[in-house]
């Protein structure tokens, strides 16, 4: 097929242009908050995050689907987990350490298994399981693209002016907290502004490969920037290019979208990891 | 001269162990005190005890006549370099501007002042020509002045350095404690050091402590271990 056919369908087919947007959606605040996890190290922490948002979003689908509350879409049951367990895991590095990855674990996979039971109880949302883990951005409705812009200004806003402290927390807590910053306050925004860019990025690429999509455009820009706010600018340049270079191929190869993306991703890193080794070793 | 830092009867456990017993001493405004002593005999804990971030479970501390948590903004602290990423993404002044974190207003940026405060300070480190360097790209006596630069953009009272010449080569340490001994007089300085040695040389005071403390003049020092009362490792400990 001609790869011109993928812009004639961007224009004659609107689902699959608001998947496009979907996606530089997501990879904006994704850029900018995969950076701080990528320079905080709590990847493993997102992760429980991310997967304990299929709570959230089976139980938006049981009301939805079971109970007939039509109103509630799995966006907002998404924004709702995340936000929750994000809280608890905050809690849990602030007043449990010893434990923390255990318990964080514990998390992860008590989540995915109440998503999983309420998804049982809901007819029809098999479907919407296989959607919900691999991704479909031609799922997006227009409402919530709406909010998807309306969580990337709150990011930006929050971030522009908390940058500085949130550098700080990430580079030396110990420094930021002699300076007076609420560190442990910091410490809990960050982690609620990452599961927002969590939920931003499910909608694009799926649960299962969300980590790929936060981490991986920000690992990238970290080899090749020296200053947090260009590894934020690159990270975003790459997550777009990701998502539409990745659902160009899938168009085209008839591959699920959210898993072609993140494999295309995937490839450009190890080839960084190899490449770019040489480059700062210079 | 009003005291820099006044500690009386304190005591201080991890759990069951306890690490400081009964601790009592005075320091003078503007000293240069080297702590010395053995691995496990309190040094970082009392460090950590002089800037806040552990609370005596007995006793007293007060730092310019204040308890330490309500004088936070003029302490600064110089950790060893080892414990920083490598790979993080940050200038050299960056990392010297985050000294000046407490005046940062609401809306989260530096302002001009900030920035010259920032550059003097690399300025007194020498280390000027590198401002835009990455972080973790300076060798561990740069980053350690980098450090030193950071903890002065604060216009510290009190300078708290945790073996700052641990894990750096001879000529780096020198200029150092050069920088140091610049400092001496216009603020207090409280080092903990490995390098009895050099302790001797430069400070004015040591700080022996082992759960507990004594407060001597180098020469006391010396008679200490010319009698062998004091055993401290002398061999450098990384």
């Amino acid at each position: 097929m001609e790869p011109l056919s993928f812009f004639e369908a961007l224009r004659s087919n609107p689902l699959l242009f608001s998947a496009i947007i979907a996606g530089f959606a997501a990879s904006f605040a994704s850029g900018i908050i995969g950076s701080y996890v990528v320079v905080k190290r709590i990847v493993f922490i997102s992760g429980s995050i991310a997967h304990s948002v299929l709570a959230g979003i089976g139980f938006a689908l049981w009301l939805e689907r079971a109970q007939g509350l039509t109103w509630v879409s799995p966006l907002y049951g998404a924004l709702l987990a995340a936000i929750f367990s994000a809280i608890i895991i905050g809690w849990i590095y602030l007043y449990y350490r010893q434990r923390e990855d255990t318990v964080i674990a514990a998390l992860w996979s008590i989540g995915m298994a109440v998503g999983m039971l309420f998804i049982a109880q809901t007819p029809g949302a098999n479907v919407e399981l296989s959607n919900l883990l691999v991704g479909n951005i031609l799922w997006v409705s227009q409402e919530d693209l709406a909010i998807l812009f309306l969580l990337d200004l709150l990011v930006f806003a929050i971030v522009f002016f908390l940058h500085k402290r949130f550098l700080a927390i990430c580079f030396d807590e110990e420094q930021a907290r002699l300076q007076g910053l609420h560190v442990n306050a910091l410490y809990m925004l960050l982690l609620v502004l990452t599961s927002v860019a969590i939920v931003l990025l499910i909608q694009v690429v799926g649960i299962i490969l969300v980590m790929t999509m936060l981490t991986i455009p920000a690992a990238i820009a970290n080899l090749f920037t020296s200053r947090l706010s260009t590894m934020m600018a690159f990270a975003i340049a790459l997550s777009g290019l990701f998502c539409i270079v990745g659902t160009a191929a899938s168009y085209h190869l008839d591959w699920p979208g959210g898993a072609t993306i993140a494999l295309l991703a995937g490839i450009v890193y190890v080839v960084s990891l190899l490449f770019g080794k040489r480059l700062t070793e210079k | 001269m009003e005291d820099a830092i006044e500690v009386e009867d304190l005591s201080f456990a991890y759990q069951d162990h306890l690490v400081l017993r009964d601790v009592s001493f005075r320091i003078k405004t503007g000293e240069f005190i080297g702590i010395i002593g053995p691995n496990g005999g309190g040094k970082t804990t009392l460090l950590k005890l002089l800037m806040g971030s552990l609370m005596p479970q007995k006793g007293r501390i007060k730092v310019f006549g204040n308890a330490p948590q309500y004088f936070l903004e003029h302490i600064s602290y110089v950790p060893q370099t080892v414990r920083f990423d490598k790979q993080f993404p940050i200038s050299v002044l960056e990392v010297v501007l985050m000294g000046r974190l407490a005046y940062l207003p609401w809306y989260g940026w530096y302002n001009k002042e900030d920035l010259q405060i920032a550059r003097e300070a690399l300025a007194r480190v020498k280390m000027s020509h590198l401002e835009n360097r990455p972080f973790g790209t300076l060798s561990g006596g740069q980053a350690q002045r980098v450090l030193i630069a950071r903890a002065l953009a604060s216009k510290p009272k009190l300078l708290l350095l945790d073996e700052p010449t641990a894990s750096i080569d001879t000529q780096a340490q020198a200029e150092v404690y050069n920088i140091l001994e610049e400092l001496t007089g216009t603020m207090t300085i409280l080092m903990v050091t490995h390098d009895l040695g050099v302790a001797i040389d430069r400070v004015e005071k040591v700080l022996c402590v082992q759960n507990n403390v004594m407060l001597l003049t180098p020469q006391e020092v010396c008679e200490h271990f010319a009698i062998g009362l004091y055993h401290t490792p002398l061999r450098t400990n990384f």
